[in-house]
């Protein structure tokens, strides 16, 4: 190998993309989505999206600034601080004298009439959940914390006022508890009931509810997208501008001169497939920092980043090798992506085994996912670990393949 | 310089080139003509290495080109009938690139740019380029390290009559300086002024192989052609001795309207030699 041979082939297909100016506006544009992404949602936790569903700010109307009001702005979560916004009724945004409110946005109405006003003579609070069209579960967590907080105030106000009350039960945020009480409840009317009546009614058996979640989590679309980004800068790179510049230095006949210059094979070779790896991972690499700077100095990110890309890479090296026309190439790329995103749809749909194992894009978003989230866990060192070995097995049978039908 | 012997290839079934066996002296230019599908533009990818021999050995300053395809790789330059430039790049940047390969100055293409007349134009994006401006940049590339040997595929196809010209003084100023050229052509011209030995090739055989001047000599018809005052049309062969009488007694009798000699022509010639001469 001799360096001057290597920078002038590396410059050329620099200067190429300068001269072209396709690739890197498309670069540019993943850096501004990757900047987007970053300006647009810069705290980690998000409920959700306008895109995706979700609600990431619920607003808590009331009508009356009553002590329950003051106890719910006192006791606010941390974690749902910043999507709790207390306003009085009235005060959104209206059309044609309606309260409209945004996608992405739902709303919990207080309305309290006071016991002098009451029919009832008792204080009377109405609650109106304003969901999500379609998606009646999207408050559920504002809810659970507005259940607890009623409880605790009106609790609170009992005993200030010098009733005694049992303890609060253990608010759990499964708003088990609403459940244990009601049941309780139930239990002591039964026991009323049993010593006034004559018969002898069955007791009520004691409700213990369990709930045990399946290991799932809430995705995290940033991280989400920021793994598309990454995934397909590299793939970009690797398997659409490799092949496809490469079949049109071929078709043009440029190879050829290359290949008649002083420059050996294998160094003509190297060029390319140190280039076209490097850009993907240099584009990969700022799209991640963007999202999350801190990823930089997770070896995980490195070890995925280099398998993916390797991946990518043999991939790119083989449709390289079988097309001979810069359409082919492309169309070679294409038919690839969407074989392999069928293959993978399919398996996952019909619970096929293993075979989605034998995909470089099935083990990728995982790791890149895991390693951008900052959650890695052993099963992902197995899909990095999948990943390497799919990686070395494309790069063997590229290096293969190109020995056999000849590098240009 | 250049050795082929008992060259075969073969494409499958069809024979490209049979049995070609030749050699090309150091500063020798060297035609090589032949019809579509004879076998030129074969036997000079054997000769750069792009096409293994089926049978046969061919040697290129010592080397085989198949063996040693490395060390002959630098000695030679290479004009392809296709042309192969970067179009985004302009045709300095195109040179340049090729240069860095070669291991040449910078000097070096601004040199070769006003060799082939194309300095004015040298810093315009080659996509701007006409059919010429590109044949000759090819040219300009082929010429940068100053190789030993030059093959050349059509080197003055879509060139005007002066860049021709200019094509032509650059190839016999580097036969000059020793320099071994093989360029396949169509223009007959081209080669009766420019080559010193042609070899026409025909379905992969090399049927004639001489200098130009010894194939005129070989292929003049000493015959002339005669319009009668009646309106017909006769010819007369001066190499025969009734034929030259009868001549003489048309000329006398003032029966000849219109006498014209036949030139060598070349065309006609390759024609015939090829086969491919209407009767």
């Amino acid at each position: 190998m001799r360096w001057y041979i290597l920078k002038a082939l590396l410059i050329k297909e620099w200067q190429r993309h300068l001269a072209n100016r396709g690739g890197i506006a498309l670069a540019i544009l993943l850096v501004a989505a990757a900047a987007l992404l970053s300006v647009f949602a810069p705290t980690e936790v998000a409920a959700g999206t306008g895109f995706v569903g979700g609600v990431h700010h619920c607003f808590i109307e009331f009508d009356q600034q009553t002590p329950l009001i003051q106890h719910l702005q006192a006791n606010t979560p941390a974690e749902l601080g910043g999507q709790i916004v207390f306003r009085r009724l009235g005060e959104g945004e209206k059309l044609d004298g309606l309260l409209v409110y945004q996608p992405g946005t739902g709303a919990i109405q207080i309305r309290q009439i006071l016991a002098h006003k009451s029919p009832t003579g008792r204080d009377t609070i109405s609650v109106y959940v304003w969901h999500p069209d379609g998606d009646p579960l999207a408050l559920a967590p504002y809810e659970a914390w507005l259940w607890r907080e009623i409880r605790r105030a009106l609790s609170d106000q009992a005993r200030h006022s010098g009733v005694q009350l049992p303890a609060d039960p253990d608010f759990d945020t499964q708003n088990h508890w609403i459940l244990e009480e009601a049941h309780k409840r139930f239990q002591d009317q039964l026991a009323l009931a049993r010593k006034s009546s004559p018969g002898d009614p069955p007791s009520v058996p004691d409700l213990q509810v369990n709930r045990k979640g399946l290991g799932g989590k809430v995705l995290d679309f940033r991280a989400a997208v920021a793994t598309g980004l990454v995934v397909f800068s590299l793939y970009f790179a690797c398997v659409y501008l490799l092949p496809t510049l490469n079949c049109e230095e071929r078709e043009r006949g440029v190879l050829l001169a290359q290949a008649l210059s002083p420059a050996s094979p294998s160094e003509i070779l190297v060029a390319k497939f140190l280039f076209y790896p490097t850009l993907g991972i240099g584009l990969a690499t700022t799209l991640a920092a963007i999202y999350k700077t801190a990823v930089l100095s997770s070896l995980f990110f490195w070890l995925a980043l280099m398998a993916v890309g390797a991946g990518f890479l043999g991939i790119g090296m083989t449709l390289a090798a079988l097309a001979r026309t810069q359409r082919a190439a492309f169309l070679g790329g294409m038919c690839y992506l969407l074989s392999v995103s069928m293959v993978l749809l399919i398996c996952s749909t019909n619970n096929i085994p293993y075979l989605s194992n034998l995909a470089v894009e099935y083990h990728g978003p995982r790791i890149l996912h895991a390693a951008l989230s900052g959650d890695v866990h052993t099963r992902h060192w197995g899909h990095l670990f999948g990943a390497v070995v799919l990686g070395i097995a494309w790069l063997g049978g590229a290096a293969w393949l190109f020995r056999r039908r000849g590098w240009q | 310089m250049i050795r082929i012997d008992n060259l075969h290839v073969r494409y499958g079934t069809f024979v490209a080139v049979n049995g070609l066996t030749l050699e090309i002296r150091r500063g020798e230019l060297f035609g090589l003509l032949g019809p579509n599908g004879a076998g030129k533009s074969t036997t000079i990818r054997v000769l750069i290495g792009q096409r293994l021999p089926t049978v046969g050995t061919v040697t290129v300053a010592g080397f085989d080109v198949v063996r040693q395809w490395a060390q002959i790789k630098p000695c030679f330059g290479y004009v392809p009938d296709r042309e192969n430039h970067f179009e985004e790049f302009t045709g300095r940047r195109n040179l340049e690139f090729f240069g860095q390969l070669y291991g040449v100055p910078k000097l070096r293409v601004a040199e070769v740019l006003k060799l082939v007349e194309l300095d004015e134009a040298a810093d315009l994006p080659v996509r701007g380029y006409s059919l010429g401006m590109r044949k000759k940049l090819l040219l300009a590339r082929a010429l940068l390290h100053e190789p030993p040997i030059l093959y050349l595929d059509e080197p003055t196809a879509n060139l005007d009559i002066h860049s021709a010209e200019v094509v032509h003084r650059i190839l016999r100023e580097r036969v000059k300086f020793g320099a071994t050229i093989i360029l396949t052509t169509h223009d007959m011209d081209e080669v009766e002024k420019i080559c010193d030995r042609v070899g026409i090739m025909c379905r992969g055989k090399l049927i004639a192989l001489d200098s130009p001047l010894a194939l005129r000599q070989q292929h003049t018809e000493r015959k002339v052609d005669v319009i009668c005052t009646n309106g017909d049309r006769l010819v007369f062969d001066l190499d025969d001795d009734r034929s030259r009488r009868e001549l003489a007694a048309l000329v006398t009798a003032g029966a000849a309207a219109s006498l014209r000699t036949r030139e060598f022509d070349f065309h006609a010639t390759f024609l015939k030699l090829t086969g491919l001469a209407f009767d």
